[in-house]
């Protein structure tokens, strides 16, 4: 078994990685540092609905609604409440967690198809509500605006600010993420996802674990729309459709669920394809369409997934190599 | 108010209606021989109004023949994406939120699909009969509304004698039931599958063709009556054919009245609001069909 401190390799990697990520703004242009905060947000989101789908075994094609209560939370409670942003975004997270366990508690008994459709209509309500608010507080079509993230005085006015701050956020939420999945909650939230029966069977609250799973899956998920908020200053309805919802499972299943890193890289390389796409103006959506077909019938482990199915290969054959040696 | 204009909106709201029980219909056709859920079934009926356009209006094929010709394309459409993707998607054993991505990719295909072939501007669909109104018990009705209601009820009474009195319909129903045991008695569940799919796209594809000349042929037509087809499935109880009919029917009804009697900001907030609310304390709907809970 591996030994509990980092061998010299390992820790050599890790230190290189963190130069690296500290290192990149100064020789990024802005446009790649925009890109990077988003790609730090969208870790946030996806590692989110990975706590849901990846490790407890529950569709969402609602977490689109969650981002918008996030984002939309956390500028309301700064516009009408004066609450400085860094505090709004907490609080409209936990406001959305709040929400998620309110839906989560009677969608526990639905089977997993039906879930589906029961997150999605929640996100349509949520879409609808947010373009049709009464007396216009969202701003509705129109977008709302908002400010810079305020961290106790200073504002993070820049991407290179936003960067930085996003990459402590990345890091706390990757390391509660890991933390919940070792502990009791997460082999609850696996054995429900194996075997719901038998998860049952074996004295495990299944409904409470549900819940817990959809509310702290919420709470990832508004945060990172609290963050793409304060990030672009300004939303509209139309980032918060299903569309969006779509985009965090692919990003995914592109990556691999149920794992640290396939979050990370599926978001990067959704990404990525978005903004290429992005040329192509008319034919984006077809385009990904078409991207999202083949990845679901190709490529069903996630990149992660494939990977990990490289290395092993990789390693079985070295292994072959030693013995017949 | 007076007794006109609820008679009219009976009828507006009983043709939208019977759209959302078709497309619901369809979904119960599909849940019934796979066990899957079809996100595609709302732009299948945007492409059904866009090839019907082209028929009846730039080829001037008779409305009959083109709704014939239309429905023959959806249901070889559907049939493709039965045995092209879903089967094997099926056969390499992944978990159905595959699949339904896989709809949802396909979804987006058809409708972007369409919106390069067709252009982005709202189409006009011909009127179908040469007068603009008839008169029925003192009612000024539009005669495209009444077929939609008329020509949904018919199909669904030609599809419920298929299905309970020809021997492909019983097959179908049997390998709905049970596949294995279909399959031993030597129904080849593949074929009825594969034409359960087609059926559900042809059905969808009627819908577009028969709410286009109402409410004109655009790329995103399809996309919200689909989610909203949802809604009907869910209350009449979904995975039953009747229920998708009356609950397409009731969620009609509801919708347009309440639209037109409160407030018509939050007209398609009460699809989502009756599927949550059937979902959670009636999950059975009004047929009792057991499917949504474990």
């Amino acid at each position: 078994m591996k030994s509990k401190t980092l061998d010299s390799k390992k820790l050599i990697a890790l230190i290189v990685g963190a130069v690296v990520l500290l290192a990149l703004p100064l020789v990024l242009p802005n446009y790649a540092l925009l890109i990077l905060s988003f790609w730090e947000l969208y870790i946030i989101a996806v590692s989110g609905l990975d706590l849901v789908f990846g490790y407890c075994g529950q569709i969402s094609l609602g977490h689109a609604a969650f981002y918008a209560i996030g984002a939309y939370g956390s500028g309301m409670l700064h516009e009408y409440c004066g609450i400085p942003v860094f505090f709004t975004m907490i609080i409209a997270a936990f406001i959305s967690a709040a929400i998620g366990a309110l839906i989560a508690y009677p969608s526990s008994k639905l089977v997993f198809h039906f879930l589906s459709l029961a997150s999605q209509a929640f996100g349509e309500i949520v879409y609808l509500l947010i373009s049709h608010s009464p007396g216009k507080i969202t701003g509705n079509y129109q977008g709302f605006f908002s400010d810079y993230i305020n961290l106790f005085g200073y504002e993070l006015d820049s991407y290179t600010s936003f960067y930085y701050f996003g990459l402590v956020c990345v890091i706390v939420f990757l390391v509660i993420k890991t933390f919940m999945v070792k502990s009791k909650t997460g082999r609850a939230f696996t054995a429900i996802r194996e075997n719901t029966h038998a998860a049952d069977g074996m004295g495990i609250n299944v409904r409470k674990y549900k819940v817990i799973a959809f509310s702290v899956s919420a709470f990832y998920t508004a945060y990172a729309g609290a963050m793409y908020l304060h990030l672009t200053k300004f939303i509209n309805p139309d980032t918060f459709m299903l569309k969006q919802s779509v985009m965090f499972l692919t990003m995914l299943l592109f990556g691999g669920s149920g794992c640290l890193l396939g979050p990370v890289m599926g978001s990067f390389v959704v990404l990525l394809v978005n903004e290429v796409l992005r040329a192509l103006q008319d034919y984006q959506m077809f385009v990904y369409g078409i991207l999202l077909l083949v990845v679901v019938v190709a490529m069903p482990g996630g990149l992660y997934g494939e990977i990990m199915r490289l290395v092993n290969f990789i390693k079985g054959k070295a292994t072959q190599k030693a013995e017949v040696k | 108010m007076n007794m006109s204009v609820y008679g009219m909106l009976l009828v507006s709201s009983l043709a939208i209606g019977s759209i959302y029980g078709l497309i619901a219909l369809g979904y119960a056709l599909i849940y019934k021989s796979s066990g899957l859920l079809s996100f595609t079934q709302g732009d299948i009926l945007t492409l059904g109004a866009y090839l019907g356009l082209t028929f009846y209006s730039i080829l001037g094929i008779p409305f009959a023949i083109s709704l014939l010709l239309t429905m023959a394309c959806a249901f070889v459409l559907g049939i493709l994406l039965e045995k092209g993707v879903i089967r094997q998607l099926l056969n390499k054993n992944v978990g159905a939120i595959y699949v339904v991505l896989a709809t949802i990719a396909i979804s987006y295909i058809i409708q972007n699909g369409s919106q390069l072939a067709w252009g982005t501007i709202q189409l006009n669909f011909p009127s179908v009969f040469p007068v603009q109104n008839v008169n029925i018990f003192g009612v000024n009705v539009r005669p495209e509304a009444l077929m939609c209601f008329i020509v949904s009820i018919a199909l669904m009474i030609i599809l419920h004698f298929f299905m309970t009195k020809t021997r492909f319909g019983t097959s179908m129903r049997a390998a709905s039931m049970d596949s294995m045991a279909a399959e031993s008695l030597g129904i080849d569940v593949s074929l009825t599958t594969g034409v359960s799919w087609g059926l559900s796209a042809g059905l969808a594809a009627i819908a577009g063709m028969l709410i286009g000349p109402i409410y004109g042929v655009y790329s995103t037509l399809g996309s919200t009556i689909g989610r909203k087809g949802f809604s009907g499935a869910v209350i009449g109880g979904y995975g039953n054919m009747y229920g998708a009919m009356i609950g397409g029917l009731i969620l009609g009804i509801v919708e347009t009245f309440s639209a037109s009697l409160i407030s018509s900001t939050y007209r398609n907030l009460i699809a989502y609001a009756l599927l949550l609310i059937f979902m959670f304390i009636k999950p059975t709907g009004i047929f009792n069909e057991r499917a949504i809970q474990d």
